[in-house]
């Protein structure tokens, strides 16, 4: 009997993780990816990882609050026993990634050292300069190489993910992949497949994700029946720099350093920035949130910046929108040394020193908190079953998704410093499942009959050849991405109402039906990017679909999903008994909302569009409370809905694990 | 965007675009020009992504894309290696407003020279990959159970590690190195492809294995768990290929895109191994 | 599959270190002593004469000095140093940089070097010392123009000219250039100057040390240039050197009769004068 292997597909932070985990655990690795695995996407992330640590529980911190700030943060979309767990596990991760020689910052006697990102009072980020993520993946690169050079491990890099081979019982055998460079289309026998591919960002066309972010691979799996959950949860980083190419991440920990952002408040005022004074500048961060300033979470930031652009007129350009971000009050030797490679990235995409120049920045698509569903087994204590073969397991049998495309950990939102340990966290529990489902598994892939794997290869190869046979002068696949992240990037990101979201799912459909009729400018079988391009390409739109559809069905404000229309509304009456009448109202029709649409939104796709249908959020942890940053009467809701969760702890009588938490974080007093 | 400062209306409706192209591996490479619309924050990036999206050469015919090879666009990723102007850099961040500075006439791309052209812009790095299995650029740990912290390190280790921690093996110094030279081979006819991945590794190692993969052996030889095989580290730095083979040009350290300390490294790899090799020779 | 690597690929570390610890000990350090001794025909004949006697007072065991520490280690340092040029291709013209100038000069002037000293020993040392060669190849060819007691006169002879002379500027530049780029480069390989600063300030003495060579070498050059070129320099210098010999002989420091091979063809000296 052959010995069985898994397929990883994606090298970055989640898919190396989980192949070092694998490796150590004594099965054999394949890993398919379409760039050397050391120039994945993780690389990108520049601010850090959050963790629990020494220094942050003398000040009160827990897992728990780490854990508490991600579901709030994530407004509680997500199911809450993997990210308990994760958040559990972060001050081990980090241990674990300082082992293996991350070059974190450190302290002066030698300690890893912290900083405060969004959505936390804590200052719970380690970080290793400006470039965490490339850090972290390198360290994982490297130990996988080492695995590697010992035979565990074998890469296939420039290679494409076609998608899964399935057996007559929907059982994942396997995949189809093809060569970037020869083209060669071939089966690789696995008896488990991890997605680890990544987010989608390129449906926006410029984001600030890499070109390999297509979302092609979730959504070759997407379209062979596994479900998608949560797409249209779409993080809008607030601060980019914007570009011809793509949009270019300024990471938070700009603000994290004391970064300031403003306008002059004299509209596309020409006067060089330094030289306005400082009563004609509009901090409105810092008016607006008193508590958090500049670090209030990323919906927020993302939010008010486009208001002060778009509805104020206050954008600091006229031709285009953008603020300021200024670093210029603190010391240009101290920025060097905590923002180094962040602000050079600027200055050389720039021109212009950013410690002595407010940079100019707007919001951007960063993340996906959506991606392919995935599952996992609670323990009574609202944990995971650490060894079970169901974490991270797609519906799909055998097929497994980790990272940043899967649904599981951010909810309708991301917390900053959040994503790496996900995507680390992910990688690591993936494995020691899969070990038990091996033990579970009768024979292994590889021995089935040849013909499961032939046909699929046929399948696929009949698909290219069409694809290269297209007549020529019809349409341009490069324009037609073009067109959908226009749409998308005005219907689907920061701002949405229904009217658009609906023109938007009728334009998509268009574009979808013209893609489908792309005729390629390179015909040949050589490295032909063409054809690659327009396959990702066409692969983009059931994900878009999924994206705006449950954009458009889902009526209210959720996280990074922030729809006017259906925004819960400031207290208006000014004297107190009035206040105090509208916020039981409130109350109300919060708890109303959390019955109808606290769930996740989960698409199957038809062959032509997606179903949408929505599944329950395991909340038993901690009971999903309101998020009322800057809110007018934000103090006196805060005082009701205490007054109503301490009327129900009565009744429930004390039974409580540490879940209630009664007073609401982050209230604007 | 509609910048109209005085910078944008100085900077022409159109460049032109030269390109090295080529077909595949043993074939004959050729100049290709192509016209390029001039847009606000260009960079070579968006000027091959305007000629994949519009791949017509000056005189109209239409051509197959250019093949390139990209990834994150900031810089970070090392995958956008190429030849511009006659130098190696990355694409992402060569602007084009920058480079008409220099050269208003023209941008020229070539691929990198010291790597085998898979087409055009295309090139097998594998080698650079290669380099690093051989100099065990890791940190030699039981396993990934929880097994507490980390050793302490001081802010005066991290900041010497961290530069070197930065190369994303974009292959530059590699590129502008004289005593890095090509190697290519190509599959025979009755050569297996793993008979040729081993035959490919052996040419590899017994070639210069170029200051990026040195750096990461110093690297790893000053973290405080990694120094434990610093010896093999340094056999292998000895071996044919090895440290010996630096000229001294200094080059790798001028074209570096991450300023890394290239040179500094190699200084400190050539005393590592002298110890190193008086040691072993007494040690016998 | 080739298994078996050469000789060379096997100890290229070893190969290479030799190779860069030849060029100073015994090549450059003889160099240094050469360059100096030839300076001394700027104080006077005597003076180089009687440093050349000092030299060839190892006697019979000269020849065996030379060969071992300074002919097989610059036929080494060369043939190893044509080997590592053939490896590397030079790209001065794409990346124009100062270091890159010198590691292309480097390579330049060690062939010039390389070129050069194996003429220089030959026009003036004969490459090997039994009488059938002298006489039926090195003399006829012009080499083994030096003669040891005549040590001012001769070299002052071999130099006459503008030819000559400047083929001497150019050679003992690029040896002198060789020298200190390679101490410097040196001082890299082993390890001795490691940080960017520590690098600088090595480059600033080795090009201090560079500079007085060439100087000094220089000063040889137009010391036996002067002596060639004016007869009564040239007379003085054979007058000193006859008495020098005389005095030698007279002593029986030296035997007239072994030595004689080490002095010009005529007791007058006049014959190498044309």
């Amino acid at each position: 009997m052959a010995k069985k292997r898994v397929m990883i597909v994606g090298g970055g932070l989640a898919g190396l993780a989980a192949a070092m985990k694998l490796a150590e655990l004594g099965i054999d690795v394949d890993m398919m990816s379409l760039t050397p695995v050391k120039r994945s996407h993780s690389v990108c992330a520049q601010g850090g990882i959050n963790a629990c640590n020494d220094q942050t529980r003398q000040l009160g911190d827990t897992e728990w609050k780490h854990f508490d700030d991600t579901v709030y943060g994530g407004d509680f979309l997500q199911h809450q026993p993997p990210v308990k767990e994760m958040t559990d596990w972060a001050p081990k991760v980090i241990d674990l990634m300082d082992r293996l020689g991350v070059t974190f910052n450190r302290t002066t006697e030698g300690f890893i050292d912290r900083r405060r990102f969004g959505g936390t009072l804590y200052k719970r980020t380690a970080f290793a300069g400006a470039t965490t993520g490339q850090q972290l993946l390198y360290a994982l690169d490297e130990q996988v190489r080492r695995w590697e050079s010992e035979g565990k491990v074998k890469k296939y890099e420039f290679w494409d993910f076609l998608g899964p081979i399935l057996d007559e019982n929907g059982n994942c055998r396997g995949c189809v992949g093809q060569d970037l460079v020869s083209m060669e289309i071939r089966s690789f026998p696995a008896d488990a497949v991890i997605l680890g591919t990544g987010g989608c960002g390129l449906i926006y066309g410029r984001s600030t994700m890499s070109m390999v972010c297509t979302g092609s691979a979730a959504s070759r799996a997407f379209q062979v029946g596994a479900k998608y959950g949560n797409g249209e949860c779409i993080q809008v980083h607030p601060t980019a720099i914007p570009g011809a190419d793509k949009l270019r991440l300024m990471s938070e920990s700009a603000r994290g350093e004391g970064g300031r952002v403003w306008v002059p408040r004299t509209p596309h005022d020409p006067r060089d920035p330094k030289s306005i004074p400082e009563a004609e500048r509009y901090y409105f961060l810092e008016e607006r949130y008193p508590e958090y300033g500049n670090l209030v979470p990323r919906d927020i930031a993302t939010r008010e910046i486009f208001d002060i652009c778009v509805n104020e007129g206050l954008s600091v350009e006229a031709g285009r929108q953008c603020v300021y971000l200024d670093l210029t009050h603190i010391d240009a030797p101290e920025l060097t040394r905590k923002l180094g490679g962040i602000l050079a990235i600027y200055e050389k995409f720039q021109g212009v020193d950013p410690r002595f120049t407010p940079m100019k920045i707007f919001p951007a698509v960063h993340y996906s908190m959506g991606g392919l569903w995935a599952d996992y087994e609670r323990t009574t204590a609202g944990g995971l079953v650490l060894d079970s073969p169901q974490n991270q397991a797609t519906n799909i049998p055998n097929l497994y998704a980790i990272g940043e495309c899967d649904y599981q950990y951010h909810g309708a939102n991301r917390l900053g410093a959040n994503s790496l340990l996900s995507c680390i966290f992910s990688g690591l529990i993936v494995a020691p499942g899969i070990e038990t489902l091996f033990a579970s598994q009768k024979g292994a892939a590889a021995d089935l009959d040849k013909s499961l794997f032939s046909n699929a290869v046929k399948k696929h190869q009949s698909d290219h050849d069409a694809l290269l046979k297209r007549p020529a002068g019809k349409e341009n696949p490069y324009l037609i991405h073009q067109e959908l992240g226009d749409v998308m990037t005005k219907a689907a990101t920061v701002v949405r109402r229904n009217d658009q979201l609906e023109a938007a799912y009728s334009t998509v459909m268009d574009l979808h039906e013209r893609a489908k009729k792309c005729s390629l400018s390179d015909t040949g079988n050589w490295t032909n990017q063409n054809v690659v391009f327009t396959k990702a390409l066409l692969d983009m739109f059931p994900l878009a679909k999924a994206i705006v559809k449950g954009a458009l069905q889902r009526d209210e404000c959720r996280g990074a999903h922030y729809k006017p229309a259906f925004e819960m509304p400031s207290l208006k009456a000014e004297d107190p008994e009035g206040r105090r009448r509208e916020a039981e109202q409130w109350c109300d029709r919060f708890d109303a909302n959390t019955d109808k649409w606290l769930k996740s939104t989960i698409a199957t796709w038809n062959g032509n569009e997606p179903d949408i249908t929505y599944e329950d959020v395991d909340t038993s942890l901690i009971t999903p409370r309101p998020r009322l940053y800057g809110l007018v009467g934000a103090e006196v809701i805060e005082e009701v809905w205490n007054e109503r969760q301490a009327k129900k702890q009565a009744a429930k009588g004390d039974q409580g694990n540490g879940a209630s938490k009664p007073a609401i974080a982050g209230a604007a007093s | 965007m509609a910048d109209t400062s005085q910078n944008a209306q100085r900077t022409p409706d159109s460049f032109e675009v030269r390109i090295l192209r080529q077909g595949g591996p043993g074939q004959n490479s050729y100049w290709e020009r192509h016209r390029v619309k001039h847009e606000q924050d260009m960079n070579v990036i968006s000027v091959l992504q305007n000629i994949a999206a519009n791949a017509q050469t000056v005189d109209g015919k239409a051509v197959a894309p250019v093949a390139w090879d990209c990834n994150c666009l900031e810089e970070v990723c090392g995958a956008c290696t190429m030849v511009v102007n006659g130098r190696t850099r990355q694409a992402c961040t060569a602007l084009v407003d920058r480079l008409l500075e220099d050269n208003p006439k023209e941008i020229e791309l070539q691929p990198m020279t010291k790597f085998p052209v898979l087409r055009d812009l295309m090139v097998d790095r594998s080698r650079l990959f290669r380099s690093l299995q051989k100099v065990k650029a890791w940190v030699p740990v039981d396993g990934y159970y929880d097994m507490g912290v980390g050793p302490k390190q001081t802010r005066e280790q991290q900041e010497v590690a961290y530069p070197l921690s930065e190369c994303m093996s974009c292959g530059c110094c590699l590129e502008a190195c004289p005593q890095y030279t090509k190697v290519e081979l190509t599959q025979r006819d009755d050569e297996s492809d793993a008979d040729f991945q081993e035959r490919k590794n052996a040419a590899y190692d017994s070639a210069f294995i170029g200051a990026a993969a040195i750096s990461q052996a110093v690297l790893f030889n000053a973290h405080p768990t990694g120094k434990n095989i610093a010896g093999e580290r340094l056999d292998a730095l000895m071996d044919e290929g090895g440290i010996q083979v630096c000229g001294n040009a200094q080059n790798c350290v001028a074209v570096c895109p991450k300023e890394i300390p290239l040179t500094t490294s190699i200084a400190k790899v050539g005393r590592q191994t002298t110890l190193h090799a008086i040691k072993k020779w007494f040690d016998r | 599959m080739d298994t078996n690597p050469s000789f060379l690929a096997r100890h290229e570390f070893l190969i290479r270190r030799l190779h860069s610890l030849s060029g100073l000990i015994p090549v450059g350090a003889y160099m240094c002593i050469h360059l100096l001794t030839n300076a001394s025909t700027l104080d006077s004949s005597a003076t180089f004469q009687r440093a050349v006697y000092q030299i060839h007072s190892l006697g019979s065991i000269l020849p065996l000095v030379e060969w071992v520490f300074i002919f097989i280690p610059i036929l080494f340092h060369g043939i190893i140093g044509v080997v590592i040029i053939r490896g590397g291709l030079p790209n001065y013209g794409s990346y124009k940089y100062t270091s890159n100038l010198r590691y292309t000069l480097q390579r330049a002037t060690g062939m010039i070097a390389f070129v050069f000293i194996m003429w220089h020993v030959f026009q003036m040392h004969g490459w090997f010392h039994f009488d059938v060669w002298l006489k039926g190849v090195a003399e006829p060819l012009g080499g083994a123009q030096f003669a040891p007691y005549n040590a001012a006169s001769s070299l002052g002879a071999a130099m006459r000219g503008v030819a000559v002379p400047m083929l001497y500027v150019i050679g003992v530049l690029s040896c002198v250039f060789h020298l200190a780029n390679g101490i410097w480069t040196m001082g890299i390989t082993w390890g001795v100057w490691v940080s960017p600063a520590a690098q600088k300030r090595a480059d600033r003495i080795c090009a201090a040390f560079g500079i007085a060579l060439a100087v000094v070498g220089l000063s040889g050059i137009g010391g036996a240039v002067r002596i060639g070129n004016s007869d009564t320099v040239y007379e003085e210098a054979v007058e000193v050197e006859e008495k020098m010999w005389n005095a030698k002989t007279a002593s029986g420091e030296i035997d007239a009769q072994k030595a004689l091979h080490k002095r010009s063809h005529t007791t007058d000296g006049h014959a190498s004068a044309e």
